[in-house]
């Protein structure tokens, strides 16, 4: 029984397409640039987004190694790592509300128990600046009239 | 040792490092709180991160293929790393969440041009249709006051970025030394019915009339031929995944016969891993009766 072979040069070792190494290229500093915003932003929610640019760019790789072995298991591994990256960010987002919740903040600087002793807590701010301020400038009305006196709120009927 | 540091140094494509460094320059621009902090205008980062990419880009060049794909290409190779730029650099959550939505829709388009077309699909629907949208619902509901102090300052911006660059530095150098020789695998043959083992090789053969044009192989038998052609170990033994000739690499039947043949157990896991995280993000998430958010 023959079977054809299955390699391709005498070999079997040829270089890679330059589209193939030019998309692995773009893979790794996708991945770069997903490190650099995850080790310096503050926010919380953008420290999930920058995990998930990492993830893209591995996701990028996966499949151009794939292409490169003309095999469907990178393109496989990428679906099972969209599944996993669904399941990074839902149970991400709940992880960030419950911080919120007991923070009333998304500062990532808030939460410094878990370091080691020596090293040093970067400062906060003093406040959050003026509300909308860095927005530009927004319209606004005219206040008309006076203002009516304030009155405290009855507390709500028990269930 | 120094005479290896030397030798990888001048090795270096000089136009890949201008590339870097003008990349790095950019990015430091524009991030808020970095280096240059007094910067009103975010226009020379920008000019800045676009001629590194260009140069960076076009040092791993090499035989123009055809016209449109390498435009496809340059654009959304450029797109992708700039909107991730930009996403990393913003002030404002919200425009980061739409860069990143951007930024996802231009790897969608690498993943079309490196023939994984339902990739492209599924990533656009679960990232722009989904996580992109609830990313959004959670900045609105947990900022409704505006731009907040955190978000106008970054920590440790030239340690972080020197130390990714030199990351991405040396990923470059080895792709670059590795890339000349790369095994490369051919397709399946057509003709190949694959079958467990021997006993099933013969029965396949029976079943399908002798002469007929299917040719009834075991599985083993073609690893051994491999391995004997190639003098290396079988690259891997899933050769429901490995693409043949009438269903090249991304076809859906292909796809579709990796991921519920060889990757079958695979595929349930993930399902009971994805009913756990919904299990998980419902018990985590603040509930009604502890407050609002």
């Amino acid at each position: 029984m023959e079977i054809p072979t299955m390699i391709d040069a005498s070999n079997g070792l040829t270089s890679i397409p330059p589209q193939d190494l030019r998309t692995l290229v773009v893979g790794a500093a996708l991945f770069a640039i997903g490190t650099i915003g995850f080790l310096t932003r503050r926010n919380l929610i953008l420290l999930i987004l920058c995990a998930e640019l990492m993830l893209h760019g591995v996701s990028l790789s996966l499949v151009t190694f794939g292409k490169l072995q003309n095999n469907n298991e990178g393109q496989a591994f990428t679906i099972f790592l969209l599944t996993i990256a669904a399941c990074e960010a839902g149970l991400a987002l709940a992880l960030v509300l419950s911080l919120y919740r007991s923070a009333r903040s998304l500062d990532i600087r808030l939460w410094t128990e878990l370091r080691e002793t020596d090293v040093p807590v970067a400062p906060l701010e003093p406040a959050a600046p003026a509300a909308g301020s860095s927005y530009g400038d927004i319209p606004r009305l005219t206040p008309a009239g006076t203002q009516p006196a304030h009155v405290p709120r009855r507390p709500a009927a028990k269930k | 040792m120094t005479e290896t540091i030397t030798r990888v140094f001048w090795s270096w494509n000089p136009v890949a490092v201008s590339g870097l460094a003008l990349w790095i320059a950019g990015i430091l621009w524009m991030m808020p709180g970095g280096v240059v902090t007094a910067a009103k205008t975010r226009i020379p980062g920008l000019l800045f991160t676009v001629a590194g990419l260009v140069l960076v880009l076009s040092s791993f060049g090499g035989a123009i293929g055809e016209l449109s794909e390498e435009l496809m290409f340059w654009v959304f190779a450029i797109a992708a790393l700039l909107c991730g730029t930009l996403m990393i650099t913003s002030r404002n959550p919200v425009y980061a969440a739409l860069w990143f939505a951007l930024a996802t829709l231009s790897t969608c388009g690498l993943f079309m041009l490196q023939s994984a077309p339902f990739l492209a699909a599924a990533t656009v629907i679960v990232y722009a249709g989904a996580v992109i949208v609830t990313f959004l619902f959670v900045i609105m509901l947990a900022q409704q006051s505006g731009a907040a102090g955190y978000d106008q300052t970054a920590g440790g911006t030239l340690p972080a970025t020197l130390a990714s660059f030199l990351l991405l530095g040396a990923v470059f150098y080895l792709v670059n030394t590795t890339a000349p020789e790369v095994r490369r695998v051919a397709p399946l043959a057509d003709s190949l019915r694959l079958t467990a083992s021997a006993e099933n090789a013969v029965a396949a053969g029976e079943a399908a009339g002798g002469g007929a044009s299917l040719q009834a192989v075991p599985v083993e038998e073609i690893l051994a031929q491999e391995q004997r052609d190639s003098e290396q170990p079988a690259v891997q033994p899933n050769l429901l995944s490995r693409a043949t000739e009438s269903h090249p690499v991304g076809s859906m039947k292909g796809l579709g016969r990796s991921l519920f043949g060889d990757y079958l157990f695979a595929v349930e896991l993930a399902g009971t891993i994805l009913l756990i995280a919904c299990i998980g993000a419902i018990a985590v998430a603040p509930r009604r009766e502890e407050g609002a958010i």
